[in-house]
């Protein structure tokens, strides 16, 4: 598979069409704006503060049933029989299907790698769905899943991945569990590179699995209406489950809306419809009433998506001026049971952050009895940045280089990871600058060398860099901006607002070209039924895809207009331009008009822009880069490490909204020391294969007092005028892939202690620095 | 899901423990513990006896003696506050404030808290272990980073409470209401080991209802504190935790007690770190004795071997930090 597409991972197993071209003529580079980059609260911020936002988990429809899902507790195991006779005779219970019912020949298509029905009779993952019903209410739905007997023939598993291709280990699918061959890529002489390096270093390193834990959990509510479906779901796309649910039931696109308004959180793992999308659908069908089906937390620890463990080996060498001359690598993963990107885009920061010659990396992606994994903010990234930054900070230590200067030295001018096409701009350098010089970076570590060493607390600073796969968006998209006969605006546009602030961006957009107010824009976004098509919010391009769209759609309706005003006022176009509702005529005798007394716009009744996304420049890349720097205090005898300050310096290109923008930062960051720090799925993999910890108190986000409240954002904005019309690239993504190992850098510089494994907390700390003080 | 039970609220303690008498019924007073169990279904509930009612058992005051009264549904976020406490009995107040998260300080209540059923994944989990009737501890082969490493006898939790060990330190009496009328234990003798029973965590019987717990009066030149380590900053249970509360006559330590949570089935009270300061001046080396002598008895299991260098480095440093003060 070609790697920089597999970045495309949000409209993966979906059909995307083409868009024409823009048709909107003046795309010029923005010089100064007049509302871009400010820091404008958001455009739903009332909603979403009041509690009006009303969310998938929020529906209540009249007649609504509510849905539940039983699931194996085993993680492999045959499902013999299912009795579900004691739920059916249950008060208040309309439906109860299951394998053995014949609303089970639902397949699913858009699955194009392995096809199941809804419910498996052969469960290879605890979760793994068995039977649903529903209910009048939740607390019957789930009375009746405990009325359930299903028999199960539990089989042996094996959960650890490390352990997956152990020669006795039990098959996960009977072709074995290496999911395909191991992957292999390879440029220059890693061996030569090798015998070249005046350092070579060589390490392990392992990331546990993290699990999305969304604050609303995924779930939908799905009504007919004769042989039209209509469903709410909590989604980053709804196009990409309209087009799977449609496929899946074998019904035309037009019977099916998809409406996702507001949805609290999906980091990746609401890209697809679930099979719980389907059960709702087929429930809603069979018991001709509106059903609600929302999973339950535990639900959601177990069977929708996961970030997959990896386990790297690197082995790096180096010369004494900090040229990098071989690069070795390996890691393997697992996407569960299914074959779902276990080892997606673990290497490409070997590939591509740095110069150098000499890469070799190979991936093997393996089956393990567990749930199936889902992209999760940026896939592979954090891991191999885990594995890489690590090594870097290694070797700058090894040849007496400061980490800053080994990074800058090794600045690539182009990505050598697709044979070497350049990036439209590479921020990495300006990152690492004016990161380090905001950072008080020299200052910082000189300070803490001429420190003293009494007491149990050690300061030290770390840092590291990184790269987005993805990031610079591209086709298709369309949007449509009207002018409506006051001189109010439109926007409809198919794009999920998945919490990042899409609206309020492309309303500053349209705000930018059409001279009002962003607060006085009705935004349409994210319905099948009424909204333009759109990919799904994910792989960080949702702003620089679908603002060029929306630009250009404001544009093209800003045209139509001046086309009117020009004639009612006697001018050429080419003078007119809109400020505060007012179309303005400069020249000898300048002259303005409000958009309301156009009478040709009042005859129209409105004007309609359409906008769609052009291409990206060929053969350029388009990536964000990424520095991150924080300080740590660490107490050498307990382990406990604090996390003082952080910043990141960010190429994202130009900032769309200063207030968006650094919310993705600080929050990026945030889960960036989930990873490092406090998460990790832990299944027994010794006794029973099941997760032990799958709730919000055993499963460790981090809390508000785990991430400092000293954090500072340096967008850095290198003016791309070649990646789009708007010089935007995503943040999303980005902001979350260096983050976990500056701790462990920071960390290693307090202690000169090293943790390889996530998460760096008491539990691994305290025996390494007993350890390293020696004799305890 | 909550399982189906009827739900009484007592207006008076004799009320309460009259429908406590029923099979399957549970005493409730906070709820954040008991709503969660029910939750995980870790064991069956008919009747649900609310207490929030009995004003009488909350409030904190200072008894004639110069100890202290702390009813039992007072909220753990009163006793963390409280002057009373701070004033003679700052190591309570200190673990008090380490409890759980803001919210769950404001809703739990300090009987609620010595009462904890343990927080082990296998026990709250779908686990039929040795705690839940079954004949298995999982922990014990299973993934065990945060279970105990004192005391552990074929079921190997930890208890979960932060402000029962600073209780104990502070020699602390519980106060039950019983259908015979009233009974006082020491907190020494409250909660069970699974030597003697590994499905039991206290001595309480079924309609049984702790009403207060009250601390005698500081000994001349107490001094007492708590820490906790845990993984992560907020709503966390402790990996490793120590309270002290030591008697000081100028820099010798004259008498007191030294309870680990985090440690053992049980708040566990480390005799041997006692013996370790009790008559001599902390100093380093004498911090750093005690601290082994703490875990000289300790045994890890596969993956919690940290523990022991972890306890060895915070009794330590809590030594130092309570000589120096």
């Amino acid at each position: 598979m070609n790697k920089p597409n597999e970045a495309r991972y949000y409209v993966h197993g979906v059909e995307v069409p083409q868009t024409p071209p823009a048709r909107a003529k003046d795309q010029e580079p923005w010089d100064e704006t007049r509302v871009l980059g400010e820091p404008l609260p958001r455009v739903d911020g009332y909603e979403r503060v009041s509690g009006t936002a009303v969310y998938p988990a929020d529906m209540s429809l009249p007649r609504m049933l509510y849905g539940a899902i039983l699931r194996c507790p085993h993680p492999s195991a045959v499902v013999t029989g299912v009795d579900t006779s004691g739920a059916e005779g249950m008060a208040g219970v309309h439906a109860v299907i299951s394998a053995f019912t014949p609303e089970d020949d639902t397949t699913r298509p858009h699955d194009e790698l392995i096809r199941s029905t809804l419910f498996n009779t052969r469960c290879r993952y605890e979760g793994e769905a068995v039977a649903a019903v529903a209910a009048e209410s939740p607390y019957i739905a789930h009375d009746a899943l405990r009325a359930i007997n299903v028999e199960y023939e539990v089989l042996p598993f094996v959960a650890d991945e490390r352990r997956a291709l152990e020669p006795d280990a039990p098959k996960v699918h009977e072709t074995g569990n290496q999911v395909s061959d191991t992957e292999r890529y390879e440029r220059g002489d890693v061996e030569q590179g090798l015998r070249e390096a005046d350092v070579v270093l060589e390490e392990e390193y392992r990331c546990e699995c993290e699990i999305h834990t969304p604050m609303e959990p995924h779930g939908c509510v799905a009504s007919w209406d004769g042989d039209r479906l209509t469903i709410w779901e909590s989604t980053q796309g709804v196009y990409n489950i309209q087009t799977q649910v449609a496929a899946s039931l074998g019904v035309p696109l037009s019977k099916v809306r998809v409406v996702g308004h507001y949805m609290g959180g999906g980091f990746g793992s609401k890209l697809q419809a679930g099979r719980y999308t389907l059960t709702a659908a087929l429930l809603a069908k069979q018991t001709a009433r509106p059903v609600k089906l929302t999973l339950t937390r535990e639900e959601t620890y177990l069977a929708v998506g996961n970030r997959p463990p990896s386990n790297m080996r690197l082995k790096a060498g180096v010369k004494r001026d900090g040229t990098l001359t071989a690069l070795d690598y390996s890691g393997t993963g697992t996407g569960g049971a299914a074959r779902a990107g276990g080892t997606s885009l673990l290497d490409w920061l070997i590939r591509d952050l740095y110069l150098c010659p000499n890469v070799r990396t190979e991936l093997t992606d393996v089956y393990v009895n567990a749930g199936p994994a889902r992209p999760f903010r940026a896939p592979g990234h954090p891991q191999c940045a885990w594995a890489l930054e690590q090594m870097m900070d290694a070797l700058a230590v090894a040849i007496d280089m400061d980490p800053v200067q080994l990074r800058l030295k090794n600045v690539p001018t182009v990505s050598q990871g697709r044979n070497g096409i350049p990036y439209t701009t590479t921020g990495l350098q300006r990152c690492l600058e004016e990161g380090a010089r905001e950072f008080r970076w020299e200052e910082t570590k000189n300070e803490i060398a001429s420190g003293d060493l009494n007491g149990d607390i050690r300061r030290g600073v770390g840092m590291g860099s990184g790269l987005w796969a993805g990031g610079g968006g591209g086709p298709p998209s369309t949007a449509i901006v009207k002018i409506y006969s006051d001189g109010s605006i439109n926007l409809n546009m198919g794009a999920s607002d998945i919490g990042t602030g899409t609206k309020t961006v492309m309303a500053m957009v349209v705000a930018e070209e059409l001279g009002v107010s962003h607060e006085d824009i009705q935004v349409e976004h994210a319905d099948t039924g009424t909204t333009q098509y759109a990919t799904a919010s994910g792989g960080s391009k949702t702003v620089p895809t679908e603002s060029p769209a929306v630009r250009a759609a404001a544009i093209d309706a800003r045209e139509q207009l001046f086309e009117i005003a020009a004639e009612e006022m006697e001018v050429d176009v080419s003078v007119l331009s809109l400020r505060d509702g007012k179309v303005v005529a400069t020249g000898e005798t300048p002259r303005e008009v409000n958009v309301a007394e156009l009478q040709g716009l009042r005859r129209r009744g409105n004007i309609t822009g359409v906008g769609y996304r052009g291409p990206n420049p060929s053969d350029k890349a388009v990536n964000p880069f990424a520095a991150q720097f924080c300080e740590v205090e660490v107490n050498i005898k307990t382990g406990e490490v604090n996390v003082v300050r952080f910043l990141g310096a960010h190429d994202s290109g130009r900032v769309m909204n200063r207030l968006t923008y650094q919310n993705q930062v600080f929050g990026g960051i945030t889960m960036g020391i989930g990873l490092g720090m406090t998460e990790q799925r832990l299944l027994d993999v010794d006794q029973t294969g099941k997760m032990v910890n799958k709730n919000w108190h055993d499963y460790k986000l981090p809390t508000a007092v785990d991430v400092p409240a000293d954090m500072t954002c340096v967008p850095i904005d290198p003016h791309d005028t070649e990646c789009n019309t708007t010089g935007a690239k995503g943040i999303g993504e980005p902001a979350t892939i260096p983050t976990a190992a500056v701790v462990a850098n920071a960390v290693y510089h307090a202690t000169g202690v090293r943790i390889t494994d996530t998460p760096i907390d008491p539990t691994k700390l305290v025996n390494a620095l007993a350890a390293a003080r020696g004799g305890e | 899901m909550l399982p189906q039970f009827n739900y009484v609220r007592a207006q008076s303690l004799e009320e309460a423990q009259q429908q406590l008498s029923t099979d399957g019924a549970r005493v409730c007073a906070g709820g954040s513990d008991l709503l969660g169990c029910l939750r995980d279904d870790v064991f069956d509930c008919s009747k649900v006896v609310s207490i929030s009612s009995l004003n009488q058992l909350r409030g904190i005051a200072r008894t004639r003696d110069g100890g202290i009264r702390i009813g039992s549904l007072t909220p753990i976020a009163e006793v963390a506050a409280s002057a009373t406490v701070q004033e003679t009995h700052a190591g309570l107040s200190q673990a008090a404030s380490e409890v759980a998260s803001p919210q769950l300080r404001n809703q739990g209540t300090i009987g609620g808290n010595i009462c904890q059923k343990p927080r082990c994944w296998y026990y709250r989990g779908e686990f039929h272990c040795l705690r839940k009737g079954g004949t298995t501890c999982y922990a014990l082969a299973g993934e065990n980073q945060y279970h105990c490493i004192l005391g552990g006898y074929r079921c190997y939790i930890v208890h979960p409470s932060d402000t029962a060990p600073a209780l104990l330190a502070l020699n602390a009496t519980v106060h039950i209401a019983a259908p015979s009328g009233s009974r006082t234990v020491p907190l020494d003798e409250f909660h069970v080991h699974p030597r003697d029973d590994p499905q039991r965590e206290t001595v309480l019987q079924g309609n049984e209802i702790v009403t207060e717990i009250t601390l005698p009066a500081p000994p001349p030149g107490l001094r007492s504190s708590y820490r906790k380590v845990r993984a992560r900053g907020s709503w966390d249970f402790a990996l490793a935790g120590v309270a002290l509360a030591l008697a000081f006559n100028g820099d010798q330590v004259v008498s007191g007690r030294i309870v680990l949570s985090g440690a053992a089935p049980v708040p566990w009270r480390s005799r041997e770190a006692e013996n370790a300061v009790i008559g001599r001046r902390i100093d380093a080396a004498t911090a750093r004795e005690a601290a082994a002598a703490a875990m000289e008895d300790a045994t890890a299991l596969k993956r919690n071997a940290y523990k022991i260098p972890l306890f060895k480095g915070l009794v330590e440093q809590q030594l130092l930090a309570i000589a120096g003060a």
